[in-house]
């Protein structure tokens, strides 16, 4: 935009990039409304014609005004309304130039900016105007919008809307404005009493302004969608006042999308897109929620027509290269195929850089998942379930929300749920994708279960509890932060648990939240059993909260709850957090010995902190510390006995885990070397010498088939070894009698190294079979 | 009743007769290697470095004759003894022949000048150069292990070291472009003169020459690119099981690593062999039997390039399977085996594996 410049961050430079070669647009786009902010009667005229639902009408009056010899604002604003934003910010350029004390000019001029997604642009310029007007209502609001819109300071923000919606002297427009973005916060945060404060409020300031309500009635429509009333009258009030406004649809669709409804926010964009066909917002939302329940065609042809109607948009320009990952690079697995029904079971969208590593696992722990929880939960799922992995984090990002930069391992829609793969994280790092996908399949069977009515705590709070009874590593895993807020008394009550995660009030509280879920699901399944977590369930899908579920199904209210909770946490990790200080000095002391190679000083620390607490087993527990300061001495028994304390606890650490295995080898049992590096497949798929192991041991065990899925894994990682990777394929198709596919991997290996006695071996026997059935064939 | 070969294995062997007798003697250039174990300073690096020197003198022995293998040490590892020395070598040398040079120690880089730390005066990098320089022959290898050796490679390159933040090595430099690079194999155990840290890469490139893991082409020998490979894939994984970020990432220069051997594993094995089958003539032809055809399968693979894909794989099948045959005849005779099949009895089709 001509020329304010500014440093732009890289996806909105992509943005930037869109809005220097978005064509010169020239038709009637959505907009919002002026809400009395101009008093232009010439625009106003058109504006009344636009929000009326008079298109063509409105369209004709905006293009007279756009070439009248009005003023340079309102000209912008003319140009502005039918689509051409460049012209729209040259002339509001002028416009401040030739007027620069103008602050209503810069306030509208911001509007344009917020319009095109340029937050921080936006909010310099309301600045400047609150700079020249500093009560400025208008300059306040857009502010406060630009900021929020710009993830601003939450403080700064609220201290702008109240100056505005506070002050009876200010426009009412402004103050609707303000009251509207109260009700929009108040909805995302699932706080209806709240909104039904701020209702009747916006009702009276817009009645007696004699301004739209039309956001007010779609605002209406929305809570009533979500408290599960009736909400077709608000909606057809909005329509009463103008027949073309999208958004009568899109708002609820927005808070039916954000409350994991995807079939419902689905069809209200539908509506919403039908109704206005240039609301590139809706379509991108639209689109993406299509994507979201694999509807991929769907999905496509409406993000690209968001994109060419809208350029400016980032989600729209991240989306567009995401789809182009999601096509070229990521294919398509289903099982059974042939579909035994109408629809196969499962379908896996897998990077094809990594499907022949991945396909097999992610299978059988999907697989595994689906009868678990289908049991459990007693839930069998109606439509495929659909797994998709994404080497690369911020793809994985911006295919489930859209926009890079946030820390999710894995995210469900419904039926699909997308993750990061084990490479989207440095090898080491304590990503444990197995977990991940099974607490990301027990919210497809939660969510489902309660058709999408299950509160955000409690699917959360399930997903973590089954993580530790029955994922892949069991065991409760919390984090040593996590600990730390327990022992300062952080968990909240749990009546207000969706508070942790929706409204956080502190940095860690997100994860203590997720913590504290698994933790109450535990002591339910504990005390009143595992059933009760699985009826209360159904209670929400039947409408009902948790203040009505809890006493029906556990037979006490909430506070007494609590109460148990907290006496349950008192019991279970009382003495841990009141030693917690004396711990992280253990804790902290065995690796720094480690780093010193002080051997001795860290087998001292290590000892002290896995007695002080056994069941702390993450990457950073004493005990990695510990077996590896003795084996530093080493003492490979006390290493082995470590390890495989470490290991029983839940430990998953896949180094750790190798050396274990190791050693359960050399010590002759190969059963547990067995269970331990399986259970490193959950953690590090991508370590070669896991399959290398794991593939001796399946054949040692007359497992040729398994033994062949390893081989091939093994080759698929392209092992420095090659040779060997192809002549350990070939023993195993020898072992399935498959002489032809072993010849050919026998080959492979033969052709890289000719004198490798153990292929030259085989390939005798092999010639010997293939010379003694073509003499039994013989007439 | 007498079997006879199949018609297609005659073909085969008859081809391989006649390739063998149209085979040039090879020339045998000779390779001196020169070893020298800098100071350790410390008890434990100390300790390090010989046990690393005495895997290295291992490896090499089975390379070359004791009289082209010379070993520095302590208090004689001096310059003047070493520059003496390459000196001399420098006179033996004829075309052809190759030096493999091992620097087992630390290094240092002031920023201009490298040196290898060595009791006195140290080596510095102008003395390296000058030395590969002055010796006669054909490709040299050189290898410095320890802290900031990156810098000897740049300085012997005048090629710039790699920047901290580049990979040490490209993954499929094409021959051309690393042997414009260098005209001189060279391996060092850092990218630059930066990373002064003591190494942990020499440690595993001496294990490289005396494990089966690095054989990666099962030729029982250990070529540079094995060694070096190895050595790069076992330091990754120190840093990542010790949960450090890499100080240390080597480089490889010049063209040809992957048909330079610096180690041969089987060769105690054969000369335990031969030992053992001393007066037992029918296992010692076995034996010698067995060497022919490894002679001829690493024969054959030369001249791989003059052949259709079709007769190379003929011809190398049944090498490898007369190869087979022997080795079992061989673990039979040594009762490690139950059967022994006295005679060849295959069918092998041409220009393919068999089943296929």
């Amino acid at each position: 935009m001509g020329s304010r410049r500014r440093k732009l961050p890289r996806l909105l430079r992509i943005a930037r990039l869109g809005l220097l070669l978005a064509p010169a647009a020239a038709d009637l786009q959505a907009r919002e409304p002026l809400y009395g902010v101009l008093d232009d009667p010439g625009l106003l005229a058109c504006e009344q014609q636009y929000w009326r639902g008079e298109t063509a009408a409105a369209e004709g009056c905006y293009r007279s005004l756009s070439g009248s010899a009005g003023s340079l604002g309102i000209r912008a604003e003319a140009v502005w309304a039918l689509g051409d934003l460049q012209a729209a910010n040259g002339l509001f350029q002028q416009a401040v130039n030739a007027e620069p004390q103008n602050a209503l000019l810069r306030i509208r001029w911001g509007e344009l900016f917020r319009r095109t997604y340029q937050y921080d642009e936006a909010y310099k310029l309301f600045n400047e105007a609150l700079a020249i007007d500093a009560d400025s209502a208008w300059a306040k609001i857009g502010a406060a919008e630009a900021a929020a819109e710009g993830n601003g300071d939450p403080e700064e923000i609220n201290g702008l809307l109240a100056s505005v919606v506070e002050n009876g002297l200010a426009p009412a427009g402004a103050r609707l404005r303000g009251l509207l973005m109260l009700l929009h916060n108040a909805l995302r945060d699932d706080e209806f009493d709240k909104a039904d404060e701020i209702l009747p409020e916006a009702r009276r300031v817009a009645e007696e302004g004699g301004l739209s309500q039309l956001e007010l009635h779609a605002l209406e429509a929305a809570k009533a969608f979500m408290q599960l009333q009736p909400y077709q009258r608000f909606v057809d009030r909005a329509l009463a006042e103008n027949p073309a406004y999208g958004d009568a649809w899109a708002i609820p669709g927005y808070y039916a999308m954000i409350t994991r409804r995807y079939r419902e926010s689905g069809d209200f964009y539908e509506k919403a897109v039908a109704l206005e066909p240039k609301h590139w917002q809706a379509h991108l939302e639209l689109g993406q929620n299509y994507l979201r329940l694999n509807q991929v065609t769907k999905g496509v042809d409406h993000i690209e027509t968001s994109y060419a109607g809208d350029a400016f948009n980032p989600t729209a320009t991240n989306l567009m290269r995401m789809l182009q990952v999601f096509v070229n690079d990521m294919e398509v697995f289903n099982f059974p195929d042939p579909p035994e029904g109408p629809f196969p079971a499962l379908s896996l969208r897998l990077d094809k850089k990594e499907s022949d590593v991945l396909k097999d696992y992610v299978r059988e722990l999907t697989e595994a998942s689906m009868r678990h929880y289908g049991e459990r939960y007693r839930f069998t799922a109606r439509e495929p379930v659909v797994i998709e992995v994404y080497p690369n984090h911020e793809d994985f990002i911006v295919r489930s929300i859209g926009m890079p930069g946030v820390g999710l391992l894995g995210v469900t829609f419904g039926y699909l749920l997308a993750m990061d793969s084990p490479t989207a994280h440095p090898r080491g790092e304590a990503y444990h994708w197995g977990t991940t996908l099974w607490h990301e399949m027990a919210h497809v069977y939660t969510v489902e279960a309660s058709n999408h009515l299950v509160p955000r705590w409690y699917t959360e709070g399930i997903a973590v509890f089954e993580e530790w009874r029955s994922g892949p590593t069991p065991g409760r895993k919390i984090p040593l932060n996590v600990y730390q807020a327990m022992s300062e008394g952080k968990f909240l009550p749990v009546a207000s648990m969706d508070d942790g995660f929706m409204r956080p009030s502190y940095e860690d509280q997100v994860i203590v939240s997720y913590m504290q879920g698994g933790l109450i699901m535990d002591f339910i399944a504990l005390e009143y059993g595992v059933e009760k977590i699985v009826d209360m369930l159904y209670y929400f899908r039947d409408g009902k909260p948790l203040d009505v579920a809890m006493p029906e199904v556990l037979g006490i209210d909430t506070d007494t709850f609590d109460k148990q909770f907290k006496e349950f946490i008192d019991i279970e990790y009382g003495k841990l957090l009141r030693n917690l200080p004396g711990w992280q000095a253990d804790q902290k002391a065995a690796f720094e010995a480690l780093e010193a190679e002080d051997w001795q000083s860290a087998v001292a620390a290590g000892q002290r902190g896995v007695v002080a607490f056994p069941d702390y087993v993450e990457p950073d527990s004493p005990y990695v510390a510990l077996a590896r300061a003795y084996s530093r001495l080493d003492d490979t028994d006390n290493e082995f006995r470590t390890l495989e304390t470490f290991w029983q606890k839940g430990g998953y650490a896949p180094r750790p885990l190798l050396t274990l295995a190791e050693g359960y080898t050399a010590r002759g049992n190969s059963e547990q070397a067995f269970e331990v590096l399986k259970d490193v497949v959950w953690a590090d798929p991508f370590s070669q010498e896991l399959h290398l192991k794991l593939g001796d041991l399946y054949l040692a065990h007359d497992d040729p088939a398994l033994a062949l899925r390893e081989y091939q894994v093994l080759l698929a990682l392209n092992p420095p070894d090659q040779a060997q990777a192809n002549l350990k394929i070939a023993t195993a198709f020898d072992a399935l009698s498959d002489r032809d596919s072993a010849m050919q991997y026998l080959m492979q290996a033969i052709d890289i190294a000719p004198t490798y006695r153990e292929a030259q071996a085989l390939l005798l026997k092999l010639s010997r079979s293939t010379a003694a059935d073509a003499a039994a064939s013989a007439p | 009743m007498t079997k006879t070969r199949p018609t297609a294995l005659r073909h085969a062997c008859a081809a391989l007769a006649l390739a063998l007798l149209a085979t040039p003697p090879v020339a045998q250039a000779a390779l001196y290697i020169s070893i020298i174990e800098g100071l350790g300073g410390m008890p434990e690096y100390a300790a390090d470095f010989r046990s690393m020197r005495e895997k290295v003198v291992a490896a090499s022995e089975s390379m070359t004759d004791a009289d082209k293998l010379f070993t520095f040490s302590g208090e004689a590892a001096t310059r003047t003894a070493v520059l003496g020395h390459f000196a001399d070598l420098g006179k033996k040398m004829q075309a052809g022949d190759r030096a493999a040079i091992y620097l087992l120690g630390h290094g240092s880089f002031d920023g201009e000048t490298y040196k290898f730390n060595i009791p006195g005066p140290d080596l510095t990098h102008g003395d390296l150069k000058d030395v590969l320089e002055k010796l006669p022959g054909g490709t040299h290898f050189l290898v410095s292990t320890g802290s900031a050796s990156g810098a000897l490679v740049e300085q012997i390159t005048g090629a710039p070291a790699p920047r901290d933040d580049a990979p040490a090595r490209p993954a499929a430099r094409p021959a051309a472009d690393a042997a414009a690079e260098s005209k001189y194999l060279l391996i060092a155990g850092t990218r630059n003169g930066n990373e002064r840290n003591a190494t942990q890469f020499g440690r595993f490139f001496a294990d490289a020459l005396t494990v089966t893991e690095a054989d990666l082409n099962k030729n029982n020998s250990i070529s540079i690119q094995e060694a070096f490979d190895y050595a790069d894939g076992r330091v990754s994984a120190y840093f990542q099981d010790e949960g450090k970020l890499a100080t240390e990432h080597a480089q490889l220069r010049g063209d040809g690593a992957a048909q330079f051997n610096l180690s041969r594993l089987n060769a105690l094995q054969l000369k335990t062999e031969i030992a053992e089958a001393s007066g037992d003539d029918a296992m010692t032809r076995l034996i010698e039997r067995r060497q022919q055809l490894d002679a001829q399968i690493e024969e054959l693979q030369l001249r791989r390039n003059s052949l259709s894909s079709a007769d190379y794989l003929a011809q190398l099948q049944s090498l490898v399977l007369q190869a087979a045959e022997v080795s079992e005849q061989i673990d039979a005779a040594r009762g490690e085996r139950d059967v022994i099949k006295p005679e060849l009895d295959l069918e092998i089709p041409a220009g393919g594996g068999l089943g296929q």
